[in-house]
C-alpha cells in the first residue's frame, strides 16, 4: 500500500512538474506581466485563506480555480503556470508544517488540471484574448476538463492513501459540484472583469469573495454554535439526554458492525438528595457543574463520550474498551472523586464526594442500545444497594428477583392473559402450556437465576399482543388471508408495546418482540439471524412452535407428539437453535411421552 | 507606501472591534535600532546631494541599515507578522545588493509620477533609487508595481515593499484585535 502511494505521489509529480516546466516562462515576461503575476497571486493567496464555506457541514472549497481559469482565457498558460507557481511558493513557505509531499502534489496536481483546461479550450476552438459569449461551448469543456482531472487524482490519492470510501461518497461529490459550478460562473465573470477593468476588475472580484466568505463563515458559526446548544446540557456543558442517546444508537450500531467492544457506564452521585437538602439547590447545581468538569477533564484525549444523563445521573460511552478496562477507570475516577474537596460535602453521609457506578459491556446478544442502557441501570441500582460509591460490572446473578418479587411479576402477567379466557380461549390455554414447557426448560439450561425468570415470564406473557387482533381473525376457521396474517405478524410489535409500559418487565420485551423470529434469519419482525437473536428468545420459539403444533384444534389435523419431535429435528438448524431444540427433544421426550405411552397402553 | 499600509491596518482593525491598548503594550527586542535608522537614513536622503562623501558612501549605507533592519526583524521573529516583513525587506535587500546598493525603479511604471522625477531617476541622485536598465539584476524585484487612481496616491512600490505591507497589518491585526479574540476565536479552521 505504501509502495502505491509512492509510486503514486512520484508519477502524478513528474507529470506535473514536466508539464509545468514546458508551459510556464519565466524569462521573457515582461515587467508588466510581472506586475501582473503578483497581483494574481496575491489574488489567489487571499482566496485560499478566505474559502467558501458550506454550512451546515463545514465543507468549504477555495476560488482560487477561478482566477487561474480566467487567466487562461484571456492571457495564456505560461501566466497561469507563473501565478499557480508564485501563489504555491508562499503556500509552502507560509505552512511549513504541511508535509512537503503534499505541497507538490498540490503543485503538481493544479499544474495538469491548468494544462488539461488549456488544451480542451483550444481543441474545441476557443479563443484566447476575450470572452465570446457567442461560444461557449468551449469554456465549458475546458471546466469539465480541469474539474475531472481534479477529481480523478484526488480520489486515486483517497485510495492509495486507503482512506475509506466514505470520505468520497456521492454527498461529497454533490456538494463539490455545486462549488464547481459556482467557479465556473465566477470564471467567466472575472474574465469579462479583467477584460474591461483589469486591475479594478480583480480588485472588486476577490473583495467581494471574501466578504462572502467571512459572511459565510459567521453563518456556519451560528449555525454550530445553536447546534451544540441543542446537543449540550445547559449546566454542565455536556451533551444532554436526546443527543446522548443519538449517539448512543450509533455507536451501538457501529460496535455491532465493527465487533469492536463498547462499554457503557451510568454514574450516579451518591447522597445528592441530601447534599442539596443541606447546601441549597444553587449549592447543588455548582457540584453538578463542577462534576461535569471533572468528567470532561478526566476524560480528555480519550474517545469517550461524557452526558448528563438525567439530573445527578451521568453517563460515559467507552468505544473499543471492555467492561474490565472500563472498570479500571471507573473505580480510578471514583477514588479521585473521593480525594477531591467540595464545599458542602461534611453534611453527607460519607463525608466526601462519591458515586456509584454500574458498567456493561455491548453483547452480541443485544438486540438495542436500550437494552444496554437498562442493563447499566440495573448494574447502577446493584452498586446503590452495596452501600453507594463503589463501581459494578454488570452481572445476571445479581439482579434476579426475590421469590417474592417474580411472584408479583408473575401474578401480574397472569391477570394480563387471563384476558384471552373470554377472548381466545385457545390462546389462554397455548400461554398456559408454553410457560409450562419453560418453567421445566429453564431447569435444563445452564441460565443464571435471572435468565430463568425472564424466560418463564416471558413464556408466560409472549403472545399478549394477540389481544390486539379481532377475535374473527383469531377464530377464523378457514385459510388466512393475506392481509390477515399480516395482521397477525403485527401482534409481536403489539405485545411488546402494551408490556413496554412497565418498566419492571423490560428484560422480558426482547422475548415477547422476538419469539417469532427464526434462527435462519427468515422469522419476523425483524428478519434476525443466529446468534443476533437472543437466547432466551430463541428458547421460546422453540417451545412455542412446539405448542402451537400439538395443540389440539377443531378442524385442523394437529401433530402427535412423537411427530412434532420430527418435525422439531428436522427444522433445527433451521427454524430453531439446534441446540436448544435438541435440549427441548430431551425434555419431551423424558418427561411426556412415557407418560402419553402410559396413558395410551396402560 | 509603508505608512499608506499601517494607516490601513489601523482603520481595518478599528473596524474589527480592536482598541490601541495591544500597540501600547508591544514589547519588541532591540526596539531602539529602529528610531536611530530612521535618522541616519533622513540624514544621508538631505546630505547625499550636498556632500560629496555621503553621495560616495550612500549606497553603502543603505546596504547596512538594510541589514542592520534584518537582524532586528530576526530577533523579533516570534512576533506574529515579522517573518512576512522579514521575507519582504530581504526581496528588496536582496535586488538593492545585487544592483549596487539602490533599487531599481521601472521607467515605465513611473511615467506618471513626471517628468522631473524620471530625470532624476535617470541621473542617479533620486533617494536610493535608480531606473532599470537592461544590465539590472532581478528586475522583477524592483519598483515596477504603479499605484495609481482609483488608488488615492500615485507610487511605484516594488513586491518586497507590498510583502512588508502585508506583514505590518498582519501584525498590527494582531495588536488590535488579536490578543483579545484568541479566545473565543470561532472554531471553523479548515485545512
Amino acid at each position: 500500500m505504501k509502495t502505491n502511494l509512492k509510486l503514486y505521489l512520484t508519477a502524478i509529480s513528474s507529470i506535473g512538474l514536466t508539464v509545468f516546466f514546458i508551459k510556464s516562462n519565466f524569462r521573457t515576461q515582461s515587467l508588466e506581466d510581472w506586475v501582473f503575476i503578483y497581483i494574481m497571486s496575491g489574488s489567489v493567496i487571499l482566496l485560499n485563506k478566505f474559502l467558501i464555506t458550506l454550512p451546515p457541514k463545514d465543507n468549504s472549497f477555495s476560488m482560487d480555480s477561478a482566477i487561474f481559469l480566467a487567466i487562461l482565457f484571456l492571457y495564456d498558460i505560461d501566466l497561469a503556470l507563473n501565478v499557480l507557481f508564485i501563489s504555491c511558493f508562499v503556500e509552502f513557505v507560509y505552512k511549513r508544517k504541511m508535509l512537503w509531499w503534499k505541497h507538490l502534489f498540490n503543485f503538481s496536481m493544479y499544474s495538469i488540471m491548468i494544462v488539461g483546461a488549456y488544451y480542451s479550450f483550444v481543441f474545441f476552438g476557443g479563443r484566447i484574448g476575450e470572452v465570446d459569449v457567442y461560444n461557449l461551448f468551449p469554456y465549458m469543456v475546458s471546466l469539465v476538463a480541469y474539474f475531472l482531472i481534479n477529481i480523478g487524482l484526488m480520489f486515486l490519492l483517497f485510495v492509495f492513501l486507503g482512506s475509506k470510501f466514505e470520505t468520497f461518497n456521492m454527498g461529497v461529490l454533490l456538494e463539490s459540484f455545486v462549488g464547481y459550478l459556482v467557479t465556473l460562473l465566477l470564471s467567466l465573470v472575472l474574465a469579462i472583469l479583467l477584460y474591461e477593468q483589469r486591475y479594478f476588475g480583480l480588485f472588486l472580484f476577490t473583495v467581494l469573495v471574501v466578504i462572502l466568505s467571512i459572511i459565510l463563515r459567521k453563518f456556519l458559526y451560528l449555525y454550530q454554535e445553536a447546534s451544540e446548544r441543542a446537543n449540550k446540557d445547559y449546566l454542565t456543558g455536556l451533551y444532554n439526554h436526546g443527543y446522548f442517546k443519538e449517539l448512543l444508537i450509533d455507536y451501538f450500531r457501529n460496535s455491532k458492525l465493527s465487533n469492536l467492544s463498547l462499554s457503557l457506564a451510568m454514574l450516579d452521585l451518591d447522597d445528592f438528595k441530601k447534599y442539596n437538602d443541606c447546601n441549597g439547590h444553587l449549592q447543588g447545581d455548582e457540584l453538578l457543574k463542577f462534576f461535569g468538569d471533572l468528567l470532561q477533564a478526566e476524560t480528555k484525549g480519550t474517545n469517550y463520550v461524557v452526558a448528563r444523563y438525567g439530573g445527578e445521573e451521568f453517563a460515559i460511552l467507552m468505544p473499543n474498551t471492555t467492561k474490565e478496562e472500563a472498570f479500571l477507570f471507573l473505580n480510578r475516577l471514583r477514588k479521585q472523586v473521593n480525594d477531591t474537596y467540595f464545599t458542602g460535602v461534611e453534611y453527607i453521609p460519607y463525608r466526601c464526594l462519591s458515586f456509584s457506578c454500574g458498567i456493561v459491556e455491548a453483547e452480541r446478544g443485544m438486540y438495542d442500545s436500550g437494552e444496554l442502557i437498562h442493563k447499566a441501570d440495573q448494574a447502577l441500582y446493584y452498586a446503590k444497594a452495596q452501600g453507594k460509591n463503589n463501581v459494578q460490572i454488570f452481572d445476571e446473578h445479581n439482579i434476579s428477583l426475590s421469590v417474592l418479587e417474580f411472584k408479583e411479576d408473575l401474578d401480574a402477567l397472569e391477570q394480563q392473559v387471563k384476558i384471552f379466557l373470554s377472548k381466545d380461549v385457545y390462546t389462554y390455554r397455548h400461554s398456559k402450556r408454553v410457560f409450562t414447557y419453560a418453567l421445566e426448560m429453564s431447569e435444563r439450561l445452564d441460565l443464571t437465576d435471572h435468565e430463568k425468570q425472564t424466560l418463564i415470564l416471558g413464556a408466560l406473557i409472549h403472545d399478549i399482543g394477540k389481544l390486539e387482533i379481532p377475535r374473527d381473525i383469531l377464530n377464523k376457521k378457514g385459510k388466512l388471508e393475506q392481509h390477515e396474517w399480516e395482521i397477525i405478524k403485527k401482534h409481536v410489535i403489539w405485545g411488546k408495546e402494551i408490556l413496554s409500559t412497565e418498566k419492571r418487565f423490560e428484560d422480558v420485551l426482547p422475548l415477547v418482540e422476538l419469539h417469532h423470529e427464526r434462527y435462519d434469519g427468515k422469522g419476523y419482525p425483524y428478519g434476525l439471524k443466529g446468534e443476533e437473536i437472543p437466547k432466551l428468545a430463541r428458547v421460546l420459539c422453540v417451545i412455542d412452535s412446539f405448542d402451537a403444533m400439538t395443540t389440539e384444534r377443531p378442524y385442523q389435523r394437529t401433530k402427535t407428539f412423537e411427530e412434532a419431535v420430527v418435525e422439531l429435528r428436522r427444522c433445527a438448524g433451521t427454524q430453531f437453535d439446534p441446540v436448544y431444540a435438541e435440549k427441548f427433544i430431551e425434555l419431551i421426550e423424558s418427561r411426556y411421552l412415557p407418560r402419553i405411552k402410559e396413558q395410551m397402553f396402560g | 507606501m509603508v505608512y499608506d499600509g499601517i494607516i490601513l491596518s489601523l482603520l481595518i482593525g478599528f473596524f474589527r472591534g480592536g482598541n490601541l491598548k495591544g500597540i501600547a503594550e508591544m514589547k519588541l527586542r532591540g526596539g531602539w535600532l529602529f528610531p536611530i535608522l530612521l535618522v541616519i537614513e533622513i540624514f544621508i536622503f538631505i546630505l547625499q546631494n550636498k556632500i560629496e562623501i555621503v553621495a560616495k558612501l550612500s549606497n553603502g549605507m543603505f546596504i547596512a541599515i538594510y541589514a542592520t533592519g534584518l537582524v532586528f526583524l530576526w530577533l523579533n521573529r516570534h512576533q506574529p507578522g515579522f517573518m512576512v516583513i522579514f521575507a519582504g525587506v530581504l526581496l528588496n535587500f536582496i535586488v538593492m545588493v545585487l544592483n549596487g546598493g539602490r533599487m531599481p525603479v521601472s521607467v515605465e511604471a513611473a511615467q506618471f509620477l513626471g517628468r522631473e522625477y524620471i530625470e532624476a531617476l535617470k541621473a542617479g541622485v533620486y533617494g536610493k533609487h535608480e531606473a532599470i536598465t537592461s544590465s539590472t539584476w532581478l528586475p522583477f524585484l524592483g519598483d515596477i508595481i504603479p499605484l495609481s487612481p482609483p488608488y488615492p496616491r500615485q507610487q511605484v512600490i516594488s513586491i518586497g515593499d507590498v510583502v512588508m505591507n502585508v506583514g505590518a497589518f498582519l501584525f498590527v491585526q494582531h495588536l488590535m484585535v488579536g490578543a483579545t479574540k484568541d479566545e473565543t476565536k470561532a472554531v471553523p479552521a479548515n485545512q
